[in-house]
């Protein structure tokens, strides 16, 4: 026995000795090498994929979506009341410090130079270009939450000698990273290809970003210098000085005008429904010219998300759990303006508030209203998918004796009252239940129509829209508007208006106000309200977290079928206007939230890094 | 053999548990015992903020990691920290509360209890506030004093509520005056405020006046006054 097993001892070492240097040198088959990746387009792509699929929001339909409920758009409907009750937002709300991605894009960027050499130049250069848009865009998520962050474009490697401080870099002030960004956005654009493409970046894609980030710049600059006491930091970190404003504005107008003028991109206009067009406009992902960068999801790759399963009206649901989740307040509502031009505010009682104004219809107090409306918000008297969306609080029953209404309301979605007529619609609302609309709206913008994408078996395959050409309008007219040039803004202003529904050149005088309550409409649940009242620094004001500030205050809209036979107005609809019952805590902004506060962690590995104001 | 495996495990279970309770033994520190109580004061009087709004920062130096302890203010102006003895600095937070930025470092030698006044210099204080009811409302009169002129009067306002916690963000009614409308600071300024339904059938409420300097987030407040409806 012993004998035999040296016999195989000896053949095991002549056979592996035979092939030894083969068997070593084989190219591993789950590990792929940096050579392989740089020098395969396919590879890259991939990667490029990765590194979008990354790209942050503060709410999209993947990431944050529920925090959609946590401002003055929406409440929150569902269970929890979390975002109902928010009694002041945290200082690290907003936080985000990925520098993990960045060192990612760097890598790639170093790695195409050092590896790629089956690849051709302008793949190459492409390529990059590619990657730089990437950061770019990432930068710009950073210094709008953080400030100044330390601008890191390549590897930081140590090298043990036991002092790490060379890699330690200090913030830059926050006007320098919106200058990278910029200046970057402008090196990379002619090389960016992808012409035509909504899902990668290209020329215009660049100038996109470039409208936005340099009109924050722009209206940081103007507005925080307005403020009684600046926020700032000695070192410029945070803050940037006011005589820089009219540049920014300038930078920003220029990069909106060249995808204006250059006719890549048109404003949706295919449905003649204007409501449905507005939604068309954000959800159709086929043949729509106005979309210019957008997060693409697809069922058949498995792709997909569930926004739609948590927010679909309550009697359209086809799952049997969620739904409503997310839903508009009425302050927003009110926001959206008659066509006729004047304020949005719902007339629901007489002249002498005296009565209640009597409408045929539970849609009718919404008639002749931007059209945008519509398309964001699913209000009484509307459907989704073709079915009625029922919502009515209940009855108001007409008491001889005390000669005023009282309120009959059901805890039984879609009851019927002893009449024989609706009382309380499948569709609520309810003041206390969970999972149906208790502001008496619901939220239809990104909402899918698709059958069965509200079910957990398939969920949704809507995409979310990053940059679109209505955006880059309104960013025109407001910088237009900010360097003095009215009639250019009205221009701009009144074409995305035109699309609502107002006739042509609706706006003839212009006011800052007005340009805000146009971005609050047309952009509304596009990540953009939070964002918007940061720059303008007003947030602590629209949301100073006192119960009497009807801003900081969610709303809701309760309408009632009126009974009170032989009289006039039996079987008419009147509306309730009421703090929305599950809503407890006034929305409170401070001053310490403009900036986000930097991780411990952040400042404990590199005490060059300075905290911000008020942290 | 069935017995013997149980009894195996059985073992087994009282080895970890034996174990986990001495490790909890031996792991953990004892909980910081000193406690530094104190006031933030002007002219030997607490000054009042927001509840949950005001902080302090307490520091300590030479250890490896750097972090600071933020200390918030009570609404009457007291606050309190346990803390392991030690020294420590104590800053007034730039841009916090209703008082000038005062960067001066304080020293706090902690060994046991300690109690500390902090100095602040706030822009405005109230005199001779005195407190009424009226048919339906409550009024308050008081002066108020500025004591630096570096920044503005933006409003004054009186608050009502139903506990002794009342500000801007906990409030059953409010009443407000701008600055443009209180030109004579050397007069006594009078708010009224009625009371809202909900409020109207209790025996008591509570209110409490604040003053709002520009440019300066946070408001200094009067004492929350205890007031008999009936």
């Amino acid at each position: 026995m012993p004998k035999f097993s040296k016999y195989i001892l000896v053949l095991a070492i002549l056979i592996l000795s035979g092939c030894a240097e083969e068997w070593l040198d084989r190219k591993p088959q789950n590990i792929i090498l940096e050579e392989q990746v740089w020098n395969d387009s396919k590879m890259i792509t991939g990667l490029l994929a990765n590194y979008y699929d990354r790209l942050p929001a503060h709410t999209s339909l993947t990431t944050g979506w529920a925090e959609f409920a946590a401002y003055d758009e929406a409440m929150w409907s569902n269970n929890d009341d979390g975002r109902n009750n928010i009694v002041s937002y945290p200082f690290d709300r907003w936080r985000y410090w990925d520098y993990g991605l960045i060192r990612d894009i760097n890598l790639a960027i170093e790695n195409i130079g050092t590896y790629s050499t089956s690849l051709s130049e302008v793949q190459k250069t492409q390529f990059s270009a590619e990657f730089r848009f990437l950061r770019a865009f990432v930068y710009f998520e950073l210094v709008k939450r953080m400030g100044g962050v330390p601008l890191v474009t390549q590897q930081l490697i140590y090298d043990y000698n036991g002092d790490p401080s060379y890699l330690q870099l200090p913030r830059s002030k926050e006007e320098a990273v919106y200058d990278f960004i910029a200046s970057e956005l402008d090196a990379i654009k002619e090389q960016l290809g992808n012409g035509g493409s909504n899902t990668r970046a290209n020329k215009f894609t660049a100038m996109a970003l470039k409208s936005r980030a340099m009109l924050y710049a722009g209206s940081i600059a103007k507005y925080n210098s307005l403020l009684p006491s600046p926020i700032s930091t000695p070192g410029g970190e945070v803050g940037i000085p006011a005589s820089r404003a009219s540049d920014y504005y300038a930078k920003s107008l220029a990069a909106s005008e060249e995808i204006i003028n250059s006719g890549a991109y048109q404003l949706y206009k295919t449905n003649p429904d204007l409501g449905e067009n507005f939604y068309d406009a954000i959800t159709k992902k086929s043949a729509n010219p106005e979309v210019i960068l957008a997060q693409d999801f697809l069922v058949s790759k498995d792709k997909r998300h569930g926004f739609t399963y948590d927010n679909i009206a309550r009697n359209v649901r086809e799952d049997n759990l969620s739904s409503s989740s997310i839903t508009p307040s009425l302050n927003l509502v009110e926001d959206f303006e008659y066509l006729d031009g004047t304020s949005g505010e719902l007339k629901t009682r007489n002249a002498g508030n005296t009565d209640y104004i009597y409408y045929d219809n539970v849609q009718g107090v919404f008639a002749n209203k931007d059209a945008r409306l519509y398309g964001t918000v699913i209000y009484p008297g509307t459907s989704f998918r073709g079915i009625p969306v029922q919502i009515q609080a209940g009855v108001k029953v007409w008491n001889q004796a005390t000669s005023s209404f009282q309120n009959v309301e059901s805890n039984t979605l879609g009851s019927t009252y002893e009449d024989g007529g609706l009382l309380t619609g499948s569709s609520g609302p309810q003041r206390s239940q969970t999972e149906v609309t208790n502001s008496g709206f619901y939220l239809r913008k990104y909402v899918d129509q698709t059958a069965m994408s509200s079910t957990r078996g398939i969920r949704s395959d809507m995409w979310w829209i990053r940059f679109r050409l209505g955006e880059i309008y309104l960013n025109a007219g407001e910088a237009a508007f900010e360097l003095g040039q009215t009639a250019n803004a009205l221009k701009y202003v009144n074409l995305v208006r035109e699309r609502a529904g107002f006739g042509a050149n609706s706006l003839k005088t212009l006011t800052l106000d007005r340009l805000k309550n146009e971005r609050r409409v047309e952009l509304a649940f596009e990540d953009h309200r939070v964002w918007d009242l940061i720059r303008w620094r007003t947030a602590h004001e629209v949301w100073n977290g006192n119960a009497s500030n009807p801003d900081a205050v969610i709303y809701a809209l309760y309408p009632y079928r009126v009974v009170r036979p032989g009289h006039a107005t039996h079987g008419k609809y009147v509306f309730d206007k009421l703090v929305a019952p599950r809503f407890r805590a006034p929305r409170f902004f401070q001053m310490g939230n403009y900036y986000s506060s930097i991780e411990q962690i952040v400042i404990d590995n590199n005490p060059k890094i300075v905290r911000n104001p008020f942290h | 053999m069935k017995t013997k495996i149980f009894m195996i495990a059985q073992l087994l279970c009282v080895l970890t548990f034996a174990t986990v309770l001495s490790s909890c033994e031996k792991d953990s520190r004892p909980e910081p015992k000193s406690v530094l109580k104190g006031r933030v004061v002007y002219d030997g009087q607490p000054v009042n903020v927001r509840s949950n709004g005001v902080q302090l920062e307490i520091w300590q130096r030479g250890y490896q990691l750097f972090t600071k302890i933020p200390v918030y203010v009570n609404q009457d102006g007291t606050f309190s920290a346990s803390l392991f003895d030690g020294n420590y600095k104590l800053v007034r937070l730039p841009g916090n509360g209703p008082w000038l930025d005062n960067k001066d470092t304080i020293e706090v030698e902690l060994r046991g209890t300690k109690e500390l006044d902090v100095p602040v210099q706030p822009y405005f204080v109230f005199q001779n506030d005195t407190y009424s009811k009226g048919e339906g409302k409550v009024s308050a009169t008081f002066n108020l004093k500025q004591l630096n002129t570096s920044r503005n009067l933006e409003r004054v306002n009186l608050y009502i509520g139903k506990t002794t916690i009342v500000d801007p963000n906990n409030n059953d009614g409010n009443a407000q005056e701008v600055a443009a409308n209180i030109t004579d600071l050397t007069k006594p300024i009078s708010l009224t405020v009625t009371l809202p339904a909900a409020l109207a059938g209790r025996d008591y409420i509570y209110a409490r006046i604040g003053v709002k300097t520009s440019g300066v987030g946070e408001m200094l407040f009067g004492a929350p006054q205890k007031v008999m409806l009936k």
